[in-house]
């Protein structure tokens, strides 16, 4: 396979990432968003997070790829491990290295405001992929999110005029293109119609076996489908943590915290 | 009843306050065009009769009464090149480093654009005394083209940095995330990411930089200088245009004509420029956006 050629360092073959958090606590200023997280999540599974807003998931989701350096202000203390990998939370840290084995699709689709083409070549460059590999891994990788046939004769086109669910998939398909062994999904179908929201999320079930994934989800039902484990994240003494976690259907049959029942049943949060 | 009476009271109060605002806007709008059209239409009637081919190519002969404005037009061209080699990269550079590399509220971030805000409100007379104290004498290169040129460059410094700027933070802001997100390292992000995306807010600053430039007069007097010559290369003395029409309008008697004529061709430059510029803004944005 062409992408075989982009350099990795000790990285466990794909799907066998499960990430161990310890101790995780993200600090913006004097304000603790997220205290004492721990959790597994198992490789080659998706694991939802869900919990009401403002109780640290996002926080949580972008300290496992280090976006959080991005944020003044912004600390994270604990521990973070992908697979048998070392540390990747604190100084010392190839970050950019990091960040292509643990891609991120955000919110609001966010191609860069340049041709299809461009949106794959200028990650694939930087991580050192040769340049007539590259054709073919933009096809393969817009093939899997279901995208080559509506685009293919369009990729020097830009790609703001796709449709939003369209362009998210592309966010998928650039984040593959880089073979990660992670995908971090945050709300990844909140600004999509239902009908483009039920198309990606198909995608995102269909990485399951491939690639570890993780994705914070407002939607519970979306949660219910697609997830093999699900965190339920609660806001406890003024900051956000984790209040029950475990097998998808486990945890929505029987959840064993109060808050946490509540909010599955659609009481509270 | 009362308050029937109150709401009907205020809604015809908001209908007149509404024709009063809408009078006033639509008014001092028509005053803005007219002032517009009057410029343009006293220049067309005095200088238009003095046009010609010659004109753009010719000497200037009797102190500029007569024969053409051709080494004024050289001189401007050269003085806008000697102008743009430095400035581009100096305020985009400076812009970018202000934008992505500092952050915001730091106090270097804030002495830097407080010098550039500074250096914005500084009279053009000044920086003509500047440019030949410092360019003219202090590094030797006289009363020339390229003094005239740098000495545009620091007055016009802080346009190009402040629209680099604002095109930089009017940038999307999940561009930086997403790029960050796929393990770009900070330089790609800002030359193939942010810098094409900035790019039509960008040419727009130039332009406005340009447009500035060749209207300057002040800076140019004690640096650029006024010879008529033919510049046969940087470091001669040239004389821009805008200086040449202030000559012919303060010291030539009869000079009007031809002021305006050199006025006319001025405009035309920079309409030219602005012309050329909102083009390729417009297509870099719809190659951004649309196709």
């Amino acid at each position: 396979m062409a992408i075989s050629s982009v350099p990795k360092t000790n990285a466990p073959p794909p799907g066998t990432a499960g990430i161990s958090v310890r101790d995780l606590s993200v600090h913006y200023g004097n304000f603790e968003a997220l205290k004492d997280v721990n959790l597994s999540i198992e490789a080659g599974l998706v694991t939802a997070l869900v919990g009401p807003s403002g109780c640290g998931k996002s926080s949580f989701l972008h300290s496992l790829n280090r976006l959080t350096d991005l944020v003044p202000g912004c600390k994270v203390k604990g521990s973070v491990r992908f697979g048998n990998g070392g540390e990747s939370c604190g100084p010392g840290v190839d970050v950019l290295a990091l960040r292509r084995r643990v891609g991120m699709v955000f919110q609001k689709p966010n191609p860069f405001p340049q041709s299809i083409r461009r949106n794959f070549e200028i990650p694939l460059r930087e991580h050192g992929v040769r340049r007539k590999e590259i054709s073919e891994v933009i096809e393969k990788c817009l093939r899997d999110v279901g995208l080559w046939d509506e685009v293919s004769d369009r990729l020097d086109r830009s790609a703001m005029a796709l449709s939003g669910g369209q362009q998210q998939r592309l966010c998928i398909a650039r984040a593959l293109a880089l073979d990660p062994d992670v995908i971090l999904f945050d709300e990844p179908c909140s600004a999509l119609d239902p009908m483009a929201s039920a198309v990606v999320e198909e995608h995102i079930a269909a990485l399951r076996g491939r690639i570890t994934v993780a994705i914070v989800t407002h939607n519970l039902a979306q949660a219910r489908r697609i997830s093999d484990r699900v965190a339920v994240f609660w806001i406890r003494n003024g900051s956000g943590t984790i209040i029950e976690h475990g097998p998808t259907k486990e945890v929505f049959s029987n959840p064993v915290d109060p808050s946490s029942r509540c909010y599955l049943e659609g009481g509270c949060g | 009843m009362t308050s029937l009476i109150s709401s009907r009271f205020t809604t015809r109060r908001s209908r007149v306050q509404d024709w009063l605002f809408g009078g006033i806007g639509a008014i001092a709008s028509l005053v803005t065009l007219g002032a517009l059209g009057w410029i343009l239409a006293d220049l067309v009637k005095m200088g238009l009769p003095h046009l010609s081919v010659e004109f753009f190519t010719a000497d200037m002969k009797s102190a500029g009464r007569e024969g053409g404005i051709g080494p004024m037009i050289v001189s401007t061209f050269l003085i806008l090149v000697c102008f743009l080699f430095p400035a581009i990269p100096l305020g985009v550079g400076c812009a970018f480093w202000l934008s992505e590399y500092v952050q915001g509220g730091s106090r270097i971030a804030r002495a830097v654009t407080g010098g550039v805000d500074l250096l914005a409100s500084v009279p053009s007379i000044v920086f003509g005394l500047f440019g030949m104290s410092f360019f003219c004498q202090v590094l030797g290169l006289g009363f020339s083209i390229l003094s005239g040129g740098l000495t545009l460059t620091c007055m016009v410094l802080p346009i190009l940095v402040r629209t680099t700027l604002s095109a930089m933070t009017s940038l999307p802001p999940d561009l930086r995330p997403a790029a960050g997100a796929l393990g770009l390292t900070r330089a790609t992000t800002l030359w193939q990411i942010l810098l094409p995306a900035a790019l039509p807010g960008i040419m727009i600053g130039i332009t406005l930089g340009v447009g500035r430039a060749l209207a300057e007069t002040a800076a140019l007097l004690f640096t650029s200088g006024y010879s008529t010559r033919w510049p046969e290369s940087i470091h001669d003395s040239g004389r821009a245009i805008s200086v040449h029409i202030y000559d012919l309008a303060m010291n030539i008697p009869n000079g009007g004509g031809k002021a305006s004529a050199s006025a006319l061709v001025l405009l035309l430059m920079i309409l030219a420029i602005n012309l050329v510029a909102s083009l390729l803004a417009d297509r870099c944005l719809k190659s951004q956006y649309i196709s």
